[in-house]
C-alpha cells in the first residue's frame, strides 16, 4: 500500500472512532459535573452528585430493578429455547428448512414499535395486563433471534466427522453430543448470550409499549424523566449502564476468549 | 446373479454382494471382497466411483441396500458404529480441538471401557509408535499437519481395532511431507499389524502402501490384485488408463501368428506384433503401452528380433523432469508419450523424426471401448 493511501485510511479510521466515541465521552465527562445546572464544557469541577442523585431517587432504582430482573429471566428462557431451537435445526433436514429459519429470525426484520404494539394488543386480548410478564414476553421475541443465530453459527463451524470420530471411537450418539458437539458450540452459544443482554438491557422501543405504573425498564425511566426533568443524573445513570455491559462483556469475553483459542482447529 | 457366495474362511472383513443406492444413483453396486487378517488392501479410483462409500459401510455410517458386510464372521446388519472394532483415519484426521493431544488418543480407551490405570501407559506407548512423546499436554491446533495427522493414526490404533480404514490418509499434506509420512505410515502398520483398508484415488498411494489392489469405478470392482498385476496386466481399459499412464493404438487383429505373437493391424495400417489376446470375442482392439516400455530411436532403426515393434513419429515436446525425460512423440496412430531416464544429453531434439521401439511382450491387448 502507498503512504497516500495508507494515511488516508488512518484518517478514515480516527474519524470513526472520535464519531463514535466524542458523545460518550461528553457523557462521561458531564456525569461527574459538580454544577447543579447543565453547563458548558468543560466543567469547572467535578463530584459525584449525579450518582449521589441517581441512587436516590426510587424511580430510576425500580427501573434498574426490572432491568436486571427482567434481563435474567428472558436470557435463561430465550437461551434454553434459542440453543434447543438451533441444535434441532442444525440436525435436521426437512422441506422448508429455510423457512422455517427465517420464521424463527423474523423478529430482527420487523420493527420493534410494530413487534412491542403487537404484543400489547395481542396480550390484552389474551386478558395478560402484568407489566413483568408482558415485558418478558417482549424480550424474550426480541432476544431470541440472537441465542438461534449466534448458537448456529458457533453450529455450522463444527465438522460433522468429529461427531463421526466419536462413534467409531466408541461413543454412543449421546456420549458424542456431550463430549464434542456442545463444547464446541459453547463460544456461539455464550456470545448469543452476551447479544442477548445488550439487546435486553438496552431495549425501549418494545419495553415502553409493555410496561405498566409500576413496572418500567431502566431505559424507559430514563425517556420518561428526561422529558419531565431533563438533569445530568441520566448522564450518571448511562455510565453506570456502561460499566456494568463492560464488566458482562469483559467477564465473558474471558471465558469465549478462551474457547476461541480453543476453537481455532474447527474454523480452519 | 447367482446369489450371494459363501463365507471366506479367515476373513476380516467380507462384503457379499454389497448394494448401496443413494436416491436414483448406485454408489455401490454388488460388490464383493474378502481380506484375510494382517492384510494391507487399497481401495482404488476415481471421486465418486463407491470407495468412500464402502469405507462409510464398513465403518457403520451407511447401511447397505443389499447384501452382506461381515467383520470377523459376524454380520454387522444393525450394528451402530461404537459397537464395531473399527478405526477409521479421517481425510482431514477430525482431532477433537477442545482436547489435547492426550485426551485425543485416550478418547476412544475410555468409550470402550479400558481400565483408567492402563489408559496412561498406552497413551504413552501410543504416542511414542508415532514419535510424538512429549506432546500430550498440547492442543490439535498448536500442531503442523504432519504432526495431526500422526495424533491421529495414534487414536485410531489406541483401541487396538479389529480393521483400520485409512481415508485419503496424505491426501492433505504438501508433496514432501506426503513422501515421508508414506513410509513412516507403512512402517508403523507394519510394527502393528493392522489389517488395513486405504481409500484413495492416488495410484502412488495405493501402489506404495497396499499388499493388493481393489479398483473401483462406477460403483463396481473393475480389478483386484497385487499393484504388480494391475499396473502391468491390466483387465480393462479404465484400469489400464486409471493406474498409471497409457498410451493406446487401436485397431485389428489379422488372425496370423508369428513367433508365438499375434498381429495388430492399427487402424492406420501398420502391423505390430502384440502378446495373444485374451480369449474374448472383439471386433476392435485396443493395445496399451505403458510409457517406460518405449524407447524413442533414430529414424533409421531397424528391428532386431522378432517381436520388436517399430513406429515412425516425429518429437513434439521434451519435459525435463529431473530424473526422467518426458518425450512426447506425434505418429500416425496418436500421440505418444515416452519415459525414459534422464542420462544426460538427450537422444532426439523437439521436431525431430524418430523410430517409436517398443516389444510385444509389453502390448497389454484388451478389447476396445466405444468413446
Amino acid at each position: 500500500m502507498d503512504d497516500g493511501l495508507r494515511i488516508l485510511c488512518l484518517a478514515m479510521i480516527i474519524a470513526v472512532v472520535c464519531f463514535l466515541l466524542i458523545p460518550i465521552a461528553v457523557t462521561v465527562v458531564m456525569a461527574f459535573d459538580a454544577r447543579a445546572y447543565l453547563g458548558p464544557l468543560p466543567p469547572p469541577g467535578f463530584s459525584l452528585r449525579w450518582f449521589r442523585q441517581f441512587f436516590a431517587d426510587d424511580y430510576f432504582l425500580r427501573g434498574l430493578g426490572t432491568s436486571l430482573q427482567l434481563a435474567a429471566a428472558a436470557i435463561t428462557i430465550s437461551l434454553s429455547v434459542g440453543v434447543a431451537t438451533a441444535f434441532a435445526i442444525d440436525r435436521a433436514r426437512f422441506p422448508g428448512k429455510e423457512a422455517a429459519v427465517a420464521l424463527f429470525l423474523s423478529p430482527l426484520i420487523v420493527p420493534p414499535v410494530v413487534t412491542g404494539f403487537a404484543l400489547l394488543l395481542f396480550l390484552a386480548e389474551m386478558g395478560l395486563v402484568n407489566g413483568f410478564a408482558r415485558l418478558l414476553a417482549g424480550h424474550i421475541i426480541i432476544t431470541v433471534p440472537y441465542t438461534i443465530r449466534a448458537t448456529l453459527a458457533g453450529l455450522a463451524g463444527i465438522d460433522r466427522s468429529l461427531t463421526e470420530a466419536a462413534l467409531v471411537l466408541g461413543a454412543t450418539e449421546r456420549q458424542a453430543f456431550w463430549d464434542v458437539t456442545f463444547p464446541l458450540a459453547r463460544t456461539g452459544i455464550v456470545s448469543g448470550a452476551i447479544f442477548a443482554l445488550a439487546v435486553s438491557l438496552d431495549d425501549v422501543a418494545v419495553s415502553i409499549m409493555l410496561t405498566d405504573a409500576h413496572t418500567y425498564t431502566l431505559p424507559v425511566a430514563l425517556i420518561s424523566s428526561m422529558r419531565a426533568n431533563f438533569d445530568l443524573s441520566i448522564a450518571a445513570a448511562s455510565v453506570l449502564l456502561m460499566l456494568v455491559t463492560l464488566a458482562l462483556i469483559l467477564a465473558l469475553e474471558r471465558f469465549v476468549g478462551l474457547n476461541r483459542v480453543i476453537g481455532q482447529g474447527v474454523f480452519r | 446373479m447367482v446369489g450371494p457366495q459363501p463365507a471366506t474362511p479367515d476373513a476380516v472383513i467380507e462384503f457379499r454382494d454389497v448394494s448401496k443406492r443413494f436416491g436414483p444413483t448406485t454408489a455401490v453396486d454388488g460388490v464383493s471382497f474378502a481380506i484375510g487378517a494382517g492384510e494391507t488392501v487399497s481401495l482404488l479410483g476415481p471421486s465418486g466411483c463407491g470407495k468412500t462409500t464402502t469405507l462409510r459401510l464398513i465403518a457403520g455410517f451407511e447401511t447397505p441396500d443389499e447384501g452382506i458386510i461381515e467383520i470377523a464372521g459376524e454380520t454387522m446388519a444393525g450394528k451402530r458404529p461404537y459397537e464395531r472394532n473399527v478405526g477409521l483415519l479421517f481425510q482431514h484426521y477430525a482431532l477433537f480441538p477442545h482436547m489435547t493431544v492426550a485426551e485425543n488418543v485416550a478418547y476412544g480407551l475410555k468409550h470402550r471401557h479400558w481400565p483408567r490405570t492402563e489408559i496412561a501407559g498406552r497413551v504413552d506407548e501410543m504416542l511414542r509408535l508415532v514419535q510424538l512423546r512429549g506432546f500430550g499436554g498440547r492442543r490439535p491446533g498448536q500442531l503442523s499437519g504432519g504432526e495431526q495427522q500422526r495424533v491421529a493414526l495414534a487414536r485410531v490404533l489406541a483401541t487396538r481395532p479389529q480393521l483400520v480404514l485409512l481415508d485419503e490418509p496424505l491426501s492433505a499434506l504438501d508433496a514432501k511431507l506426503r513422501e515421508e509420512l508414506r513410509l513412516e505410515l507403512k512402517q508403523i502398520l507394519a510394527t502393528v499389524r493392522s489389517t488395513t483398508i486405504v481409500v484413495t484415488h492416488d495410484q502412488d498411494e495405493a501402489m506404495s502402501l497396499a499388499d493388493r489392489i481393489i479398483v473401483m469405478n462406477r460403483g463396481r470392482i473393475e480389478q483386484q490384485g497385487t499393484p504388480d498385476d494391475v499396473y502391468s496386466q491390466p483387465r480393462t481399459p479404465f484400469v489400464a488408463a486409471f493406474v498409471g499412464r497409457a498410451n493406446w493404438i487401436h485397431g485389428r487383429i489379422s488372425g496370423e501368428v508369428t513367433g508365438g505373437y499375434a498381429r495388430l493391424v492399427t487402424d492406420r495400417g501398420s502391423r505390430l506384433a502384440i502378446r495373444k489376446p485374451p480369449a474374448i470375442a472383439a471386433e476392435q482392439w485396443s493395445v496399451c503401452i505403458r510409457p517406460e516400455r518405449m524407447a524413442v530411436a533414430g529414424p533409421g532403426a531397424a528391428a532386431g528380433r522378432a517381436g520388436d515393434n517399430l513406429l515412425p513419429g516425429r518429437v513434439v515436446d521434451i519435459v525435463n523432469m529431473g530424473a526422467a525425460l518426458h518425450q512426447v512423440i506425434d505418429c500416425a496412430e496418436g500421440r505418444m508419450m515416452v519415459v525414459e531416464p534422464n542420462r544426460g544429453a538427450a537422444q532426439a531434439r523437439k521436431g525431430e523424426c524418430v523410430s517409436l521401439l517398443f516389444r510385444a511382450e509389453d502390448c497389454v491387448v484388451l478389447p476396445r471401448v466405444a468413446g
